[in-house]
């Protein structure tokens, strides 16, 4: 209030006429049709509110600053840092009110929607939060959906993101850090965290790679996904995404760290396990008996998804021994006459289901999921009736498909897909042989797979006691407490 | 740098490209031989084998031609080999043969030797050492493999189930794999044993699929007792009670059925065995010549009674128990010794039982065993347990009188 302080803030590199501001927002900005300029008088200053039209709203500023007549009685003329402070101090009543020094901060508070308010003489302006984005409400998640648990699911506006979180989490411990990335599109992020739960060195590690990310644009998480993975050309996913909140809030618990982005309901979770990709939140909602079951079910599909394919080109291939000889009497009467080999035909069959998996995306909501499962079984039954490939074959396929659609994350599904056609050439050309060596090195792989530092396969290789409540079995809370101590 | 990111890609590729997939078989390359029969030829095999005809078997389309599930292709050679190779002249793919079931000796080839079919047998790589031995009795191998079986598409098929289950519910057959007869083959002590199939009906008849078109099927295969070996020679036959007697002996009795008379009173009754369990023992008598003896623990049921017994009590159950036992020690050692008489030898196990407890003994009889089990005396212990009667306890003919 006293002119010592209005003269120690007077560093800022804003023009002091109005018309040169004029020009210089003019240069910047070009001729964009939605910054509106809004010239008003205060008293005995030219002053002039910024902002973007769609962006912000700036109505409660202008009525504040329009109606105070004790202002105006107040404004001596001559000294705009002191009308200046009288409105940051007395005037504005709004949440957020600085004052700006340097144009980056000018144009990116602009851009975040926020209105300018510039009085001429003054080298510097106030900025006050006056966002109003229109966007999405908060809808059920629908990539990751559950019978029972919340159904919310994250938005594109990170404000609303982090809020959500918040309110799972009402601990002080919970922190939010900010940054922007992306050199064109100098997009917002939240980076999220359990002060005293989370580990100090990943931290660390995370926020060295977020900086020396060198980014052009950041329209979706997957842009950072890519960028501070662990630089192995791996299958297998590092980083967990999800769109619900409860998973974000019980990562956090956990000790994970997660990146919000503004613009996409994807939130990033790292350090991400292998273990991970098997839990679904539904787990923990209901009784651990089931969810044990279930979780060991999802194993199961894995394996199927990944192998059966190959199983059954190696096995009629080159190992007939194997099958029990009523299955051999009736797989030879089903291959009579088709004339393509085995590995052939699976390749043919897989690959035409992929084709219908991915145009069912986009066909309309009501009859994509058909199609593409049901589809394929009817193409896969026409294909028999024309003898180009064996009914055992169609059969195989569409476990395979099926067993793909159980797991819980859309990553690890997308990895299981890319690793199957590996293996099945391979089981082409040597057997189950091939098959097992490749299951070998898809091990020593896994293995040697490490999410920012932390080993991919932590609570399953090396196979402790202490850590298998969560694995392969969701142990219940009551058996946790009896046995297994806590660390 | 850049050699060593690409040597493991390289080193993939040129796995696919140059061995690539190497000794690949597709399914519809193969013929695939189900059961193979041997018989005795002046070249030296008649080797038989019965291949499925996949056409026919096929679900895909209707069986257009007609034709039958399996076809037999013959062919002679010197050794077994040999005639397998030499039906690829008239067969239209290669021979397959890991899914054997049966393989059948014809009795000619039995009497002179099978240790050479059964050299190949266990040297080739496809085959596997479980699947069934037959002696085809009075008739050769060939005959046997041409029959078509009901029940089964494939008759080995039905072959090898009707081999299950006579051993396992009738025990007047034995159930001898190629991996028992060579161990019972090379151990000293023992001989072996096989079991025999039969032809009832000629095989004119039981070729075409007309003989499974009526329900009363003119030729029939069945199975005929236990064969005697001695070494790798057929000495002889047994009739059905001498081989379910060698069964229980061999402890390879699962369940059977036979009848004893009625204590006390006209008729028979009727026992089903659910469970029997045999152990030998040796012993030294004063001479130092072995004496053997078993111990035989039955569990039964009484499944009919045709007379006009009380079942009700106790005491006649017990009693039913004791006639058991008797029927067992005194038919048993009967069958030991008309083994022990007619063919010399020991296809029970007796000489390695003596092996096992009195191994020096062994040494001094071991050269000329058989000679020396021909005299040697076998007793038998039985302990019967009768244990149901059934849904009704007293026997109809009881209650007829009563009333």
């Amino acid at each position: 209030m006293t002119d010592k302080n209005a003269t120690e803030l007077q560093q800022g590199e804003l023009p002091l006429t109005l018309p040169l501001f004029m020009e210089q927002m003019q240069a910047r900005f070009g001729s964009s049709c939605d910054l509106i300029y809004r010239r008003l008088r205060l008293g005995a200053y030219q002053a002039v509110i910024l902002y973007i039209e769609g962006l912000s709203d700036p109505r409660y500023l202008i009525e504040a600053i329009h109606d105070d007549n004790f202002l105006y009685e107040n404004m001596e003329g001559g000294n705009p840092a002191a009308c200046l402070q009288l409105l940051f101090e007395r005037t504005i009543a709004l949440g957020k009110v600085e004052f700006i020094h340097r144009y980056e901060k000018l144009e990116a508070e602009l851009l975040c929607g926020n209105a300018i308010l510039y009085i001429e003489g003054a080298s510097y302006a106030l900025f006050v939060g006056a966002a109003s984005l229109k966007q999405r409400a908060v809808q059920e998640a629908t990539s990751q959906s559950v019978v029972r648990g919340p159904r919310e699911g994250f938005t594109e506006s990170l404000q609303e993101n982090t809020a959500l979180v918040r309110r799972r989490i009402h601990n002080t411990k919970l922190r939010n850090e900010h940054k922007t990335l992306g050199e064109q599109t100098n997009t917002c992020i939240s980076v999220m965290y359990m002060e005293g739960i989370v580990d100090e060195k990943v931290l660390a590690e995370l926020r060295r790679r977020l900086d020396t990310l060198n980014l052009e644009s950041v329209l979706e998480s997957n842009y950072i996904e890519e960028m501070i993975q662990d630089k192995r050309y791996s299958p297998f996913p590092t980083v967990y995404n999800t769109e619900r909140p409860d998973v974000v809030a019980s990562a956090l618990l956990e000790g994970r760290i997660a990146i919000l982005v503004e613009g996409t309901p994807f939130v990033l979770i790292v350090p991400a396990l292998f273990a991970q990709f098997f839990q679904s939140s539904e787990d923990y909602y209901q009784r651990g008996d089931f969810a044990s079951l279930v979780r060991l079910l999802r194993y199961v599909c894995f394996l199927v998804s990944l192998l059966t394919p190959s199983f059954y080109i190696a096995i009629t291939t080159f190992h007939q021994e194997m099958i029990p000889t009523n299955l051999l009497v009736s797989l030879i009467g089903q291959r009579e006459g088709i004339p393509f080999p085995a590995f052939i035909e699976a390749m043919i069959m897989e690959v035409t289901f992929e084709i219908l998996r991915e145009a069912g995306i986009r066909l309309p909501k009501s009859i994509g999921q058909s199609v593409s499962i049901v589809g394929t079984l009817v193409i896969g039954q026409a294909a028999v009736e024309a003898g180009l490939v064996s009914a055992a074959m169609v059969i195989v396929v569409s476990i395979t498909a099926i067993s793909n659609f159980a797991l819980p994350s859309f990553n690890i599904g997308i990895s299981v897909r890319m690793l199957r056609f590996l293996i099945m050439g391979v089981a082409a050309s040597f057997g189950l042989y091939g098959i097992i060596i490749a299951m070998i090195m898809i091990a020593m792989h896994l293995c040697s797979l490490q999410s920012l530092g932390v080993p991919y396969m932590t609570s399953m290789a090396p196979m402790k006691w202490q850590s298998q409540k969560d694995t392969f079995l969701r142990l219940s809370r009551r058996t946790v407490k009896k046995y297994f101590s806590r660390g | 740098m850049l050699m060593r990111r690409w040597t493991f890609p390289f080193i993939i590729i040129s796995l696919v490209m140059l061995p690539g997939c190497w000794s690949r078989k597709e399914l519809n390359e193969l013929a695939i031989v189900m059961a193979l029969g041997v018989d005795l030829h002046e070249k030296g095999f008649m080797v038989s084998a019965q291949v499925m005809n996949s056409g026919s078997i096929g679900t895909q389309k209707e069986n257009t031609f007609g034709s039958l599930p399996v076809v037999t292709y013959k062919a002679t050679g010197a050794t077994v080999p040999d005639a397998l190779q030499r039906m690829l002249s008239s067969a239209p793919r290669v021979m397959y043969l890991s899914h054997i079931r049966v393989l059948v000796l014809g009795e000619d080839l039995a009497r002179k030797g099978i240790s050479d079919v059964l050299d190949f047998a266990a040297r080739n790589h496809q085959l596997r050492d479980d699947f069934f031995l037959l002696v085809a009795k009075d008739s050769t191998a060939e005959e046997i493999l041409e029959i078509i079986t009901p029940f089964e598409h494939i008759p080995a098929s039905s072959i090898y189930s009707s081999i299950m289950v006579a051993n396992k519910k009738w025990a007047a057959t034995g159930r001898v794999t190629l991996k028992k007869f060579i161990t019972e083959l090379e151990r000293g002590g023992s001989n072996p044993i096989l079991s025999g199939v039969q032809m009832r009906g000629n095989v004119q008849t039981g070729t075409t699929v007309k003989n499974i078109q009526s329900t009363a099927p003119k030729t029939l295969l069945h199975h005929a007792g236990i064969a005697v070996f001695k070494r790798d020679r057929l000495v002889g036959w047994l009739n059905e009670s001498s081989s379910k007697a060698v069964n229980y002996l061999l402890n390879d009795v699962d369940s059977t059925v036979g009848n004893i008379p009625c204590p006390g009173a006209e008729g028979s009754i009727g026992y089903t065995i659910y469970g029997a369990n045999s152990k030998y023992g040796v012993k030294l008598n004063g001479a130092g010549k072995p004496e053997f003896s078993v111990q035989m623990k039955i569990e039964a049921n009484i499944s009919a009674v045709q007379c006009t017994i009380d079942l009700s009590k106790a005491s006649n159950m017990e009693e039913i128990g004791h006639a058991l036992e008797d029927k067992f020690n005194t038919n048993l050692p009967k069958h030991v010794k008309e083994v022990q008489k007619q063919y010399g030898a020991d296809i029970f196990g007796f000489g390695e039982e003596l092996h096992r407890k009195y191994p020096e003994v062994w040494k001094k009889y071991r050269e000329n065993w058989d000679e020396t089990f021909k005299t040697s005396p076998v007793s038998v212990n039985t302990e019967v347990h009768m244990r149901r009667v059934g849904s009704v306890v007293q026997p109809l003919e009881r209650q007829m009188e009563e009333k």
